[in-house]
Formats: C-alpha cells, structure tokens, sequence
C-alpha cells in the first residue's frame, strides 16, 4: 500500500459521517496495483488567481494551493492523450487551513471533450481535512474504470458559501499496464512472474 | 669540495685522501645493499675479477668524470656525493610509495625532481603523483615528453582523465607509425581499452589479442576479448608451448637487462624482485663464476642479439590495473640459462633500489606460485638504447660490480628459497587453472557470436555450452572454486540460464565466502528481484552499502528493491547514482532502461538502452529491452529485430526465445513462432511462459483442442495462475462448451486476479451466453 505521510491527523468529528459525506483521511491509501495516470495529461482551470495557478495542484507540495477566481462552478479539466482507465480521483483540502475557501460539493464528468462531458459522480464533503478519495468505480465489477478522454472536476459549492476555492493537490489512478506486452490477462503466480521478463 | 657542487651531501669528502673513509657512514647501513667501497684504480675493466662488493655510487662515477682542470679526485667526490644523495632519496620514494605514504612520496620526490632534473626522476614523480590520486598533475609534468615509459605514464593519466584521444596519440603516434608501444603487453591492453572505449571494436580486439601474446597472465586482456565476444580458444592462449616460449624470450631478456644499468633506473620496488631472485638453484653461483670470466668477450655479442627481443618485453607496474604474474617467472623454469636468470633476478635487486630487507622477508612467501607484481623492464629500453657502449668502459665497469653483488647475493637466496623445481610445477598449475577459467569464462561470457545457426545446431551448441561450462568450472580444484570470483561466475552462468535458484544459491555461497567482493552483486540483486525475495534483497542492498557507498553495484542492488515494490521513481533514481558512479558500467544503464519503461517513458527508455549497447555491445538485457519497447508500441518488426539480436548473443535463454516467439507471433509468422516456444520449452522445462504463449498462438491459429492441451498440461506446473483459468474459459467460450467456461472463469476468479482483470472475467461470466462477437471489447 502506497501511504503518504501527513502532518496534520485526521479529526473525525462524528457529526459529519452522516449522509456518506467525505472527510479527509490524513493518509492516501493506494492500492498497489494502482498507478498515477495524469503525469502526461494536460491541467487546466477555469480561472485562477496570480501566483496559485494549475501548476499547484501537481507540484507534491501540500502547502501550495489553487485559487480559483470567478464564478462558480470552478472547474478543473485533465485531457489525456489517449483513452485511459480511471478508477480513483483523489484530493487534498483543509478545512483547518482554507475553511470558506473548502470544496463542500464536487462533481466529476469525464466524455471525449468539451463538448460531450457526463456527469459520473457527485459527492459531498464535510469539513474535511487531509485526502479525500472518490472512487469512479460503479457498483457493478464490470465498471470498475471509467474509459475517457477527458476528465473535468467541478467545484459547485464551498464550505460556509464561499466564492472561491482552495484545493491544493488532486491526483488520478487507474490500472497499472501488463509488465508483459499483449498479453490477455496479468500474470499472478510466482512462477509465471519469474520467467515473464528478463532485466 | 669543488665549487660546483655546492648542493652536495656532507658525507663529499673535502680532501682526496679521506675520499674513502667518507663514504663509509651510518647513513649506508640504512641501505641493506651491501656497499663496500673500492679503489679508483678498479676501473680496468679488462682483468677478470674475484667477486667483490663495491659502493653503489662509485660505479656510475667514471660515467661523471670531470673536466679535466679539476682535481679528479674531488670532482669524484663531489659527483660521488650528489650521486648518492640521488640514490637515496631514489630510494625513500620507493619505499613510501610501498608503505602506502603517498604525500610524502609526493614531496621528497618533488625535491628530488628538482635537485636532480632528469627524466626518469619526473617519471618517478608522475608515478607518485598517479598513487596519490592526482593524474592531472602527473599529466602536467610528463606532457611531451618522449621516453616509452614516459609516455605509457602519460598514457595513463590521460586515460584516468579522460583524455582518450591524447593517450591513444601518446601510446600510438599518429607520424611515427612504427613506434613500439611503450610497456609491453601494458601499454597494448591500455590502447585496447582507448580503442573499446572510443568504439573500434576491431583494432581493440586486436590489441588485446597482442597484449594476451605477449603476456598470457595478462587475465584483463582476456577478459576484455571475453565481453568482445571474440575470445580465442583458451587452449592455444595459455597452453604448455606459449610457457616454453615466453621462457626462452625472458632467457635472453636478462642477459641483455644485466649488461648495463643505471643506478637511477626507475624501478618500484615489488615482492617479485624478491621472488626472482630468491629462486636461484646452487648451480647458478658456480656459473655466475664463469660467467664474469667471459664476460668480456660474451656480454656484447649477447646484448646486440637479444636486443631485438628487448622491446616486447616491457613491463610496467601500474597499481591500479595490473595485479598480473611476471612474464619473467617462466624464465625461471629455464633450465638452459640459469645464469641468465640469476642476472635478472640480481639486476632486479640492483635496481630496484628497494630495501633488500624485503627480499628475505618475502621470498619465502612467494614461493607458492600465487600471483606477483610485474617488475619493471623498462631499462631494457635503456638498454638496447646504450647497448652500442656496451664495450665502453663503463658498461664493462659496471657488469663487472654487478657479477660481485650477484654471487653474494646467490649465496643468501640459495640459502632462503627451496627448489626451482617446484617453481616449475607451480607455474604448471597456474597456467593450468587460468587455461581453466577461462575456458568457463568465455563460455560464460557468451563467446558465441553473431552468425545465425540452424536451430538445431544452435540448441545443441548451447544446451553443450551450458553443461560443459559448468563442468570445467566443477573440475577446478577445491580452493579454487571456493573463491567469490568462480563462484560469482557460476552463479552468472545460471543466471543466463534463468534457472534463477541455482544462481540465487552460488551467488549466496559467493557473498558469504568474499563479503567484498562486489562484481556479481548486480546480477545477484536481478536474481532475488526475479525471485521476488524482498527481504533478501534488502539486506544485500544494505550489506553493499555499508561495504562501499561509492559503488555502482551496491545502486543497482538498492534499485532494484525499490522497483520490485513497484516504486519505479525512487528505483530510477537509485539506477542514475549508479551511472553517475559509474558512467561505464553498461547494467546501470540497461536498469535506468527498464524503469523508464515501466514509467511509460519510452523515449528515454530507448535512449538508455541505446547508452547501454553504446557501452557494450553484447549486452542482451539491453537488446531485450529495445525489443520490449517496440513490441509495445507495436512496432514488431524491430522488435523482432532487436530479439533476435539479443537471442544470438545469449541463444541459451529461454525468456529470450520466447520473447522472439512473440514478436514472431505478432508479425504473423506463426509456424517460426511455434518452432521458436517448442526450442524454448525443451530447453527449460520449469519455465512455464514458453507453453502459454504457444497456448495463445495455437488459438490464434484456432487449433482449440491443441491449446487446450497445453494449457491442461501448463495446470500442473502453475496449479495458481489465475490467467491459465482466464484463456482456458476463453478456449471454451469459443467451442462453445459453456459449462467448463463458466467453472474455468470461476477458479480465475478465485484466485485473485488484479483489479483489471477482475473486471474482465466477470463481464466474461456474464456474456458467456452471448455471442463472441460482443464480446471483442472486453476480451
């Protein structure tokens, strides 16, 4: 498991589990056999203020943030070079820290482009603090991923209604590829593991 | 003391008369040579003479006579004395140089250079400073000038400075085609290496093929031949008939080294001076008797015919490279000229102006045949330089002193070493052991090479190669084996094999018997990667750490801890300290590779790769990796290409056959496909990917039943692989017998399928009743 340490514990007021509300976990919880997917995918925003742009939200550095600047819904837009499979949108906010400037609730459209996105999730977040994962994943096994071109992270609303929006770190996993090319399925048995690649 | 010498030593005498009782003082027993001073009247050269010692200085100084407006007598003292004061400080230079004090090395050999301006004192300076770790410097002083050791010195610090085009033109003179190359069989094997690493395979080849003739324990040539991959047959390289000839060259070579000398030879001082002149049968002291008889008449003649032999016999100790046996000691085993022999051995101990005290220390410990440090031949060259003054006064002058330093000497070594014999039989058995690992090394290295066999040949060369390898490894003797370097071989030799726990055992047995040794470590680390041993490979990771921080294996075993968690970034970045470390070290280059590949960053993976083959070009893992790349993104004939390459290089890797199956697979060429899995799966029989894939082509061929043999058969060897489940429900799906579908996806299921796949085999349940056609997405 993946796990990044943070400075700030995670304060889970009891109040806030109800109605499958979000709250932050202080640490991101990776599966393994995820990997980070937006690397070579093209950030853009819907408008930001100067000195916190786009560039805040991949640096690694919680201390950096976004700072939209304009009318709400503020929008984040990751294009992906080819079609991709997306299972996981994680993002770091801080009550503590931003308060009116917290997300309180957020929508994720993907399609191919501008012009033909879906809404696929909306989730509600309370007070969080720390990571916040949003799985894309359906109920059903067979819709595990998302395949798209295009991801868009809608801000609707903040905490405490505020205008603009802080967040300050969002990464997106999906699938790792099969070490071995053109290959139906993954390898899972040691010994079919040890003879698949020479290094 | 003559106005002139105002630098002299105190011990010059200020009256001609006290000229004799001068010399003798404290300061000469500090040299063990044993000086005893002689009447200036003894410098007739014709009479024959009863042995006798002499003072060291007094010998060069006819060679200094004065102008004849001076007194002789003072001007002889004078020079007597600035002469001594060289010798000595000559002499303190050495014996820092071997007792690891390099600074102050550094310092007395600076004063020396500029009290006493002469070249061989600035090779002895550059030596110092090549020690201390400061090759510019020693670049600095020898720039342009023209000795033959001057040069190979140049050469080297060139060479550590990366300066290769300015130490090939040293060594190799662009306008002067036919110079020798300076040291021997040293000086062609650092060419070789300029060559290799400029990229002239070919001439490299050739000179390390050169410097082997010359000197067949020159083991680096060898080796290099071995990565070249044109290695001769180890049999003709080290045979019985190379011994007897390097014995008769190095049997005339002392004659000539005895004729003249120069106290200021530059000489380091080494242990085998002590061997070779500790094993000296008692017959050799009569000889030396008769020998000065004829000296008069013989030397010359001798001299002008051996000359010719001089200059391939040089030799040069370079501390960083060279740990190799003296081509000298086959001339011990000459029974025909033992004189010849004792005349090397005491010109050794002449001039090497070492402490002699060394001799009686080490010539017991040497006796055993074990390797020794090259002694320096390089006043041969000084030799066939002067041999026209042969018949000079001097010449005969000093022949004569050195005759009367040998008997004495004869008498004590006779005394320290035992039989000559056993030298002989000793040297045997080196030759015999090196004839032996090499053999196994260049089988090891992947000797054969390039041209496309038939494919039966090719499996029977290399299922031979293997075994064979690995019993003349087995016929070393029981020491032998039980050394890191063999073991690490053998378990490398595996390692090719991919029969991972073999090699995971002898590279295991290898760590714990030589803890320091770090050569293998690299693949040893690849071998617990691929066995998945995590805990294992980091405690070598940090065992190797703790050993040499500054090593590139230890990198690349930390690399791969981090890239078997999956952590690709941190583990690229371990493998780019380890080509920082070491930009010549091709695996470094292939792992950083690897990474980038499974980062998806094919473009610098195939940068790295290309680096790698830059570096050496039989390196297979980085063929294979090109090959992997292009199969990605679908560019199979290159892929196919670079497969092949690397399957010629290592013909004896299942992984690599099979590899190129695929790539044949994918270009459609199905029934060279089929032929390469069944080599692979003959070949290794527990490597079960050669079957499955041959499972995938056979249906890609939609001959069902057939792939579902294999794969039934594929069930015993790997009962939990979930994707052998998977093709099989698959297999089924398309003969329609939906039933055993539905119970193959089911035990895939079961046996917990990553996350994508997971997806896959349910939706495949699911429409298990639909037609396949819907299905083309999801499968």
């Amino acid at each position: 498991m993946e796990s990044d340490a943070e400075e700030e514990t995670a304060a889970t007021p009891a109040a806030a589990a109800a109605a499958g509300r979000l709250k932050g976990s202080p640490e991101l919880t990776v599966d393994a056999d995820m990997r980070e997917m937006a690397k070579t995918a093209a950030w853009s925003v819907s408008s930001c203020k100067a000195g916190n742009g786009v560039a805040a939200l991949r640096d690694d550095n919680l201390d950096t943030y976004w700072q939209s600047d304009g009318a709400q819904p503020h929008l984040v837009n990751i294009q992906f070079q080819k079609k991709v499979q997306l299972q996981l949108v994680v993002l770091y906010v801080d009550f503590k820290l931003d308060e009116s400037y917290t997300p309180s609730k957020i929508s994720i459209r993907a399609g191919d482009g501008f012009h033909n996105l879906k809404e696929i999730k909306t989730v509600e977040l309370a007070k969080p603090v720390g990571w916040v994962h949003i799985p894309l994943s359906g109920a059903d096994p067979r819709e595990t991923f998302i395949h798209t071109f295009m991801l868009q992270i809608a801000v609707l609303s903040n905490h405490l209604n505020g205008r603009d929006t802080h967040v300050r770190q969002i990464k997106i996993y999906g699938p790792r590829p099969n070490p071995v090319s053109h290959q139906p399925f993954h390898f899972t048995s040691r010994e079919f593991i040890t003879y698949s690649t020479i290094r | 003391m003559s106005p002139g010498h105002g630098a002299a030593q105190p011990l010059a005498a200020a009256t001609p008369g006290q000229e004799r009782h001068a010399i003798q003082t404290p300061w000469l027993c500090l040299h063990t040579h044993s000086f005893r001073r002689s009447s200036p009247q003894s410098k007739s050269h014709d009479a024959p003479r009863k042995p006798r010692k002499r003072a060291c200085w007094i010998q060069t100084t006819p060679a200094l006579r004065p102008p004849p407006a001076a007194p002789p007598h003072l001007a002889l003292a004078a020079a007597a004395g600035r002469r001594w004061m060289e010798t000595l400080m000559v002499d303190r230079v050495h014996s820092c140089l071997r007792l690891f004090m390099h600074r102050n090395a550094v310092f007395l050999c600076e004063r020396l250079c500029a009290q006493f301006p002469s070249e061989t004192n600035v090779q002895l300076l550059a030596t110092c400073y090549l020690h201390n770790d400061q090759p510019y410097a020693a670049y600095h002083i020898l720039k342009g000038k023209k000795l033959p050791v001057s040069r190979y010195l140049f050469a080297t610090s060139c060479f550590r400075m990366n300066l290769l085009r300015e130490a090939e033109e040293t060594l190799c003179p662009v306008n002067e085609p036919n110079v020798e190359i300076s040291s021997g069989a040293t000086g062609h094997y650092l060419l070789g290496v300029i060559y290799r690493c400029t990229g002239r395979i070919s001439t490299a080849a050739e000179q390390f093929t050169l410097a082997l003739t010359l000197d067949p324990l020159l083991w680096a040539a060898y080796e290099e031949l071995c990565i070249l991959g044109v290695a001769e047959d180890p049999d003709e390289c080290f045979s019985e008939s190379i011994a007897l000839r390097l014995q008769q060259e190095h049997a005339s070579t002392s004659t000539l080294n005895s004729a003249t000398s120069n106290v200021a030879q530059f000489d380091t001082p080494s242990p085998t001076a002590a061997q070779t002149s500790g094993i000296m049968p008692p017959p050799l002291f009569r000889n030396a008797h008769a020998y000065q008889n004829t000296m008069s008449g013989e030397a010359p003649t001798k001299q002008k015919a051996n000359g010719a032999n001089q200059p391939l016999r040089r030799k040069y100790l370079d501390e960083a490279r060279l740990k190799k046996v003296s081509g000298r000691l086959f001339n011990q085993s000459s029974d025909s000229m033992p004189r010849r022999s004792a005349r090397l051995s005491r010109d050794t101990t002449m001039n090497s102006n070492s402490n002699t005290s060394q001799f009686g220390g080490n010539g017991t410990d040497h006796s055993s045949g074990s390797r020794y440090k090259v002694i320096d031949e390089m006043w041969t060259d000084n030799i066939s330089v002067t041999s026209s003054s042969v018949s000079s006064v001097d010449g005969r002058f000093f022949e004569q002193d050195k005759a009367d330093e040998f008997c004495h000497k004869t008498l004590k070594w006779q005394l320290v070493l035992g039989s000559y014999w056993d030298f002989c039989e000793h040297l045997g058995k080196v030759l015999g052991f090196l004839a032996c690992l090499s053999a196994r090394y260049d089988l090891g290295c992947l000797a054969i090479d390039g041209n496309p066999l038939p494919s039966d040949i090719t499996k029977l060369i290399s299922l031979v190669n293997v075994q064979e390898a690995l019993e003349v490894y087995r016929k070393l003797p029981e020491p032998q084996f039980n050394t890191g370097w063999v073991l690490c071989q053998v378990g490398k030799a595996y390692f090719e094999l991919v029969d991972y726990l073999e090699a995971d055992h002898y590279f295991e047995l290898a760590h714990r018997l030589s803890p320091c040794t770090l050569d293998g470590m690299d693949i040893y680390s690849t071998v617990l990667y691929h066995l998945n041993e995590e805990m294992r490979l980091s405690y070598l990771a940090q065992d190797l750490i703790s050993i040499d921080r500054l090593s590139p294996q230890a990198w690349c075993a930390v690399g791969n801890c981090f890239a078997l968690r999956k952590d690709h970034e941190t583990a690229l970045k371990n493998f780019q300290r380890s080509v920082q470390l070491d930009s010549r070290f091709a695996y470094a280059h292939t792992l950083c590779g690897h990474e980038y590949s499974a980062l998806e960053d094919y473009e610098n993976s195939i940068k790295f790769y290309r680096c790698a083959l830059q570096i050496d070009e039989r390196h297979y893992n980085a063929w294979y990796g090109l090959g992997v790349v292009y199969l990605r993104q679908e560019k199979f004939e290159f892929a196919e290409h670079h497969f092949r390459r690397a399957f010629q290089i290592n013909p004896r890797s299942s992984v690599l056959m099979c590899y190129l199956g695929m790539a044949l697979h994918s270009l459609k060429r199905n029934e060279e496909a089929l032929e390469m899995m069944e080599k692979a799966i003959t070949a290794v029989k527990k490597n079960p990917l050669p079957k499955y894939q041959k499972a995938l082509i056979l249906l890609d061929l939609q001959k069902h039943p057939e792939a579902l043999d294999e794969l039934e058969r594929l069930k015993e060897i790997a009962p939990h692989e979930s994707s052998l489940y998977a093709l099989m429900g698959k297999i089924y799906k398309q003969l329609n017998i939906l039933d055993k579908a539905v119970f193959c996806f089911g035990i895939a299921l079961v046996l917990k399928p990553p996350a994508a796949d997971l997806a896959i085999i349910k939706s495949a349940m699911e429409k298990v009743h639909l037609p396949d056609e819907l299905m083309e997405d999801d499968l």
